[in-house]
């Protein structure tokens, strides 16, 4: 797997990119932290936010410019939040007297700030606190400049003292009052400093310095000129902790460059979704400043931006609450991972690969294609667990084994235009349907239509196995070959996206769209009225024509649709897509409970799984097939799943039935069934562990035979054992008359090594 | 990992043999990793007990955690 393209498509996604007013201040103040802890009554917490990224937090909390209210995305709904109002509540009920900090080691080395306003005592302030001397040159009597300006009820005098007292304080800052620097003093200055920042207006104006770096030329003058706006409090002290970092960078001799491509104010990437987001107007202050209770209820009218768009619409992303930027980055780890646990295996087998991700990412971040790569190179490294697909594999495998794959040109024609390839899952939840199927294709088309029973290796794409995959497209292949190269009618959606997918040279149609033109089976009733909302396969996403079909076949039958919300290109996966029910049959049933809870009328569906998960979590769901062929409507649409067991037995009935029915073909009954009895407990116990009839049997023949098996005299009962493929499986049964009654089973995969048997 | 039923409690014997099982050291394996446990089995044919408790108990616990690994 190309681990370097993973993480490029990680890099893609934009769930952490930071809201537009985070980007947009240009101190990067995480504002939607601050203003949930304002939302939280934490207004220290609040306060402690601020202070993180601006120096002198109750000035600069109380006369902020924020200008990040502009590019706020609520101010398309009812108007921005009200930051800079929300700064001044932090500072007044959330300060709690001065941060306490220990002293940095000095490093040995000086720098002059030329200037004592906001921008110079800012840059003071953090070159200080990187252990660097500095002396501060004023030409006035007092520090502070413009600071002072602001002064007023809520910024006391004592306040702004208190706030500038750190540079009374901190014994690497000395300060010269009354001493004006002219341009003509400055060489002099600066040889006897490391480096010398400007921030005096007369003298900045006098060199070209770097927009990026703030640097004149090479050397070791800075310049913390206002560059991105005038005038604005907020800018300038950006100005000057940005001067001080290249001072900083400067001194230690390090790059001036590297890693400084989000400083000061820029647009995020972030696009947030306001959609479905209702308008709310900003909260008015009673008074000059908000009360908490006002500050609060303006802090929840803050959508919290971050894009979520795919991890809203589906199960899988919620239920691990992951976007593609952290999940690719757990794959990452797990595929690099030599010792250890694999911790991301249960998440990455819990993605239905349905591919609604892509639809609803503006960047096409698409996890289906990155889940079945990851697969894939499990399955290569032999880091793929065992039994999250094994039972579909082993179904699979039955199912394109002699118990049920075939193919049949149609009786007494030499050629053939089409062959019906049901797929597995019809013939094993409907096997009734298949039969009249074939004979309304039969009926209306004189151009031969053929058989052909089999799987079309779903399992094995869905579960990363490329080799399984080429075999059965190999098998496939051959059969249709020696057909004559018919053209495919396929009925499920799953083996059309496979035949798309692995077959491109075989011409295929849908069921649907041929009875859309051939016209609705005869005796088929109209059903006036029944109200049903349609459920797409995720499969059948970008199969825009036969989801016409299907709506035009259903407005044929009378019925009345409605399209639910998440329909079409944007449909939902029902839980089954990507082997999940599987794997991880929690996270199923969230996809069958989320879909069903989209849905107000009755579901109606076109894939056989779709219909049996729905079904089985109490849904009334109806079949296409069940509108155009069943004989009892309203029990179709409550039809249970068959077991596993009835499953595999209905497919061998399809193909033993119809061969002996329409193509007069002897065939071997398995008569064995009768002697097996099995109680209700047992048959759940099967259904859970997978576990199925063949199984069983072959467990208890094995025992008869070889008389392997344990003895209970008091119960009169025996267990055995019996090791097929990579399972053990163990069985309790009692034998009256000719009669095999199972009372228990269970299976390990552990293989229990009998022949290394050290008897002591 | 232990058996958890000890040779007095158990109403199994080997149907073969006809004799009662005992506690004896087994080798069980799973994923390329082999472990050594006293399990209860035939002593004269060394047919391996194992119940449904430690089969759907520590058995399968292992054995998800060696998937994992």
């Amino acid at each position: 797997m190309n681990l370097d393209k993973l993480l490029q498509t990680g890099e893609r996604c934009i769930n952490e990119a930071p809201p537009p007013c985070s980007a947009c201040c240009p101190l990067h103040i995480d504002i939607k932290a601050f203003v949930e802890a304002i939302e939280k009554n934490d207004f220290k917490d609040a306060y402690k936010i601020i202070e993180k990224r601006m120096p002198l937090p109750r000035i600069t909390g109380m006369i902020c410019d924020h200008p990040c209210e502009e590019s706020c995305t609520r101010n398309k709904k009812g108007g921005p939040i009200l930051i800079g109002e929300l700064e001044k509540s932090a500072v007044l009920y959330g300060y709690s007297g001065p941060k306490k900090s220990y002293p940095p080691r000095p490093a040995g080395k000086k720098a002059a700030v030329i200037g004592g306003g906001l921008r110079g005592i800012i840059a003071a302030h953090d070159l200080a606190n990187k252990g660097i001397s500095i002396d501060i040159y004023e030409k006035n009597s007092f520090i502070g400049g413009r600071i002072w300006d602001y002064e007023c009820k809520s910024l006391t005098a004592h306040m702004i003292r208190e706030e500038l007292s750190f540079l009374d304080n901190n014994e690497q800052i000395e300060i010269f009052l009354n001493r004006n620097i002219t341009r003509s003093d400055l060489n002099e200055i600066m040889t006897g400093y490391d480096a010398v920042l400007l921030t005096a207006d007369d003298l900045i104006s006098a060199y070209d310095y770097s927009r990026e770096t703030f640097q004149v030329g090479n050397s070791s003058l800075f310049s913390a000129a206002e560059q991105d706006r005038k005038n604005s409090f907020i800018f300038a002290a950006s100005s000057a902790k940005r001067a001080a970092v290249s001072i900083e960078r400067h001194i230690k001799k390090v790059s001036m460059t590297a890693s400084r491509e989000n400083e000061g104010s820029y647009i995020s990437s972030l696009n947030y979704n306001i959609e479905e987001e209702k308008y709310r107007q900003p909260v008015h202050k009673t008074n000059e400043f908000f009360s908490k209770k006002e500050a609060i209820l303006e802090s929840s009218r803050c959508f919290k931006c971050q894009c979520r768009d795919c991890i809203r619409s589906c199960a899988h992303l919620c239920k691990f609450n992951i976007a593609p930027k952290s999940y690719i980055r757990n794959i990452n780890h797990n595929e690099r991972i030599i010792k250890g646990s694999h911790y991301a295996n249960k998440m990455i087998l819990s993605c239905t690969e349905c591919g609604l991700c892509k639809e609803k990412c503006s960047y096409g971040i698409n996890m289906k294609n990155v889940i079945r790569e990851t697969r894939e190179s499990m399955t290569l490294r032999g880091k793929m667990p065992p039994s999250a697909h094994d039972f579909a594999l082993r179904d699979m495998k039955f199912s394109n084994s002699e118990k049920f794959f075939t193919y049949r040109r149609e009786l007494n024609k030499e050629k053939i235009k089409y062959v019906f390839y049901p797929g597995c899952q019809l013939p094993a939840s409907n096997p009734g349907y298949i039969e009249k199927i074939y004979s309304y294709l039969t009926k209306n088309s004189d151009a031969g239509v053929g058989l052909m029973l089999g799987c079309c290796g779903a399992p094995a794409d869905w579960g990363g196995r490329a080799e399984l995959m080429n075999e059965t497209v190999n098998l496939i292949k051959n059969a249709w070959r020696e057909l004559g190269k018919p053209v495919f009618i396929l009925v499920c959606p799953s083996c059309i996206s496979n035949f798309e997918k692995y077959m491109d040279e075989i011409e295929f149609i849908s069921l649907w769209e041929i009875i859309d033109s051939w016209g609705l089976p005869d005796n088929c009733p109209a059903n006036p009225g029944m109200k049903l909302n349609i459920h797409d396969p995720c499969t059948s996403r970008h199969m825009s024509s036969m989801q016409k079909s299907i709506r035009s076949i259903a407005s044929k039958l009378k019925c009345e649709i409605t399209e639910l919300k998440y329909s079409k290109e944007l449909t939902k996966c029902c839980g089954y897509g990507g082997l999940v029910y599987f794997a991880n049959r929690e996270q199923s049933n969230d996809f069958i409970d989320d879909r069903i809870a989209e849905s107000s009328e009755d579901l109606l569906v076109y894939c056989t799984m779709c219909k049996d998960l729905f079904t089985s979590r109490g849904k009334r769901t109806f079949h296409l097939l069940d509108l155009l062929f069943s004989d009892n409507l309203d029990d179709s649409c409550k039809q249970k799943m068959p077991t596993l067991s009835e499953r595999q037995q209905n497919r061998i009935n399809v193909k033993n039935q119809l061969l002996r029915k329409i193509w007069n073909e002897g065939t071997e009954m398995d008569k064995d069934d009768k002697k097996y009895q099995i109680t209700e407990n047992v048959i759940e116990k099967m259904e859970e562990m997978y576990i199925v009839l063949s199984d069983i049997k072959n467990t208890v023949i094995n025992s008869i035979e070889k008389k392997e098996r344990f003895f209970n005299p008091e119960e009169n009962t025996y267990l055995c054992r019996m090791r097929i493929e990579n399972i053990t499986y163990w069985v309790k049964y009692k034998t009256e008359n000719e009669k095999i009654l199972v009372t228990n089973v269970y299976s390990h995969r552990m293989e229990v090594v009998e022949k290394n048997y050290e008897s002591q | 990992m232990k058996a958890n039923n000890n040779e007095a409690d158990i109403p199994w014997i080997c149907d073969k043999c006809n004799e009662k099982l005992k506690l004896r050291k087994t080798r069980i394996a799973y994923l390329g990793a082999e472990f050594q446990v006293e399990l209860l089995k035939c002593p004269k044919c060394g047919m391996v007990f194992i119940d449904e408790e430690l089969a759907k108990g520590k058995i399968l616990e292992v054995e998800k955690s060696l998937e994992d690994k």
